[in-house]
């Protein structure tokens, strides 16, 4: 009887967490993916008429800086351009004095991490039992306590600034960003859709030229 | 949050092990084991998830006090998922993001159960009852935009009011199939949230350790 009941405990155990669901394995990379908004509420976009957007981007690796033109760097560029011009700004040459200046920048964050075997090795015979060897009963040893692992994370930031009212504030202001993180932001393929949902998300970037 | 579930289920198996070595000794020990459907409601429901768990399962081992009472403990575990579409969410004062939120909460009770069974040992096929149960949950709370997430572990205070049948699966028999459905009241107050209310409707078979 003790062993039955063992049993259908450890059964009823193995299926309660087992078949928990993890949210992240229901993600597909599009539903990964967040576009974040923000914006100065005291600017009136529509007093701006034109801008000038960069032709390059800067690549900002960990506080390092470069500037690069890759196809998908190209690919945002582009889709920046249509809807910035959807929404009725004109595009001029940077000695044109354009109202806005837009930057596209592509982010960079890496962290590292420690895997302490000895935790690890905790559970190790839960996930692979010597049994299954052929060696029912022995240990596990690890002969080293540590290592370093390094995860690098990515965004991809749009950037509006106020170059109409500068002059005037000796300052030049961030007015609008765009944040685009998650799965496959740096896919060519991918960039018009991203820079759209930046957009539809701000109604409020629009202009009568 | 892996780990400490983990744990818990091996407490409660080590648990079950020895208690059902003792029951050879002293007797009126009886095991509950149950499959659990569980259903959110109030806030919960409105605001976090919406969806039934199918996911879940309780252990009761209750001491037999006479004819008609028994107490015990309860332990178990529920899994409750949900994904919203695609949304726009207000995160900071003119920042807006748009996501597919996921809310993942997980519930383990731990509660001390009371049981009335008001035909006692009558012999009859059908014997209702009635049951009460106080504790608190252990609470794994995860939610993220995207694939970006943060997570809460907690403990709530839980009280648990049920009813069902208990059918022998022959006469005189302690051991046997039973049915019900147990209102939880879970408060939990994290994240501007008040409960996580829910009704548990569940299935199992119930034996005698001896």
């Amino acid at each position: 009887m003790k062993r039955t009941i063992v049993v259908l405990a450890a059964v009823a155990a193995v299926a309660a967490v087992g078949c928990s669901k993890e949210p992240l394995n229901h993600l597909t990379p599009e539903e990964s993916r967040i576009y974040v908004t923000n914006h100065d509420s005291s600017v009136n976009f529509s007093s701006y008429k034109t801008y000038n957007l960069t032709d390059s981007v800067a690549v900002i690796d960990n506080g390092h800086a470069t500037k690069e033109i890759t196809a998908t760097d190209q690919a945002y560029i582009d889709a920046v351009n249509k809807y910035m011009q959807q929404r009725g700004y004109v595009q001029v040459g940077k000695d044109q004095s354009p109202d806005l200046a837009l930057t596209v920048n592509r982010i960079y964050q890496t962290s590292s991490g420690i895997v302490s075997y000895g935790d690890y090795y905790d559970y190790y015979g839960g996930y692979w039992d010597p049994y299954y060897w052929g060696y029912s009963g022995y240990d596990y040893y690890v002969p080293y306590g540590y290592s370093i692992y390094q995860i690098t994370e990515g965004a991809v930031s749009i950037d509006m600034l106020d170059l109409k009212d500068a002059s005037g504030s000796n300052k030049i202001s961030l007015v609008w960003n765009g944040l685009i993180r998650g799965e496959g932001i740096f896919n060519a393929n991918n960039a018009d859709a991203q820079v759209k949902a930046l957009f539809d998300q701000s109604t409020y970037l629009q202009t009568n030229n | 949050m892996k780990r400490i579930r983990n744990i818990f289920f091996v407490a409660f198996i080590m648990m079950i092990s020895s208690l059902a070595a003792n029951a050879q000794q002293k007797g009126g020990l009886k095991l509950d084991l149950n499959y659990n459907y569980s259903i959110p409601l109030g806030s919960f429901k409105n605001d976090i998830i919406s969806n039934a768990s199918p996911r879940g399962v309780t252990g009761d081992l209750m001491y037999g006090i006479n004819n008609k009472w028994a107490a015990g403990l309860q332990l178990g575990f529920q899994d409750f998922y949900q994904k919203y579409p695609r949304d726009l969410y207000k995160t900071g004062n003119n920042e807006v993001t748009s996501a597919v939120l996921s809310n993942s909460v997980q519930t383990m009770p731990v509660l001390l159960k009371g049981v009335f069974t008001p035909l006692g040992n009558s012999g009859s096929l059908v014997q209702p009852y009635i049951s009460a149960a106080t504790g608190f949950n252990i609470i794994d709370f995860r939610q993220y935009l995207g694939e970006f997430g943060s997570s809460s572990n907690s403990a709530a205070f839980t009280a648990q009011a049920g009813a069902g049948i208990m059918m022998p699966f022959r006469k005189n028999s302690g051991a046997g199939f039973s049915v019900g459905a147990d209102y939880n009241y879970v408060s939990y107050t994290k994240f501007g949230y008040n409960n996580l209310n829910n009704i548990s409707l569940r299935a199992g078979i119930h034996f005698p350790l001896k």
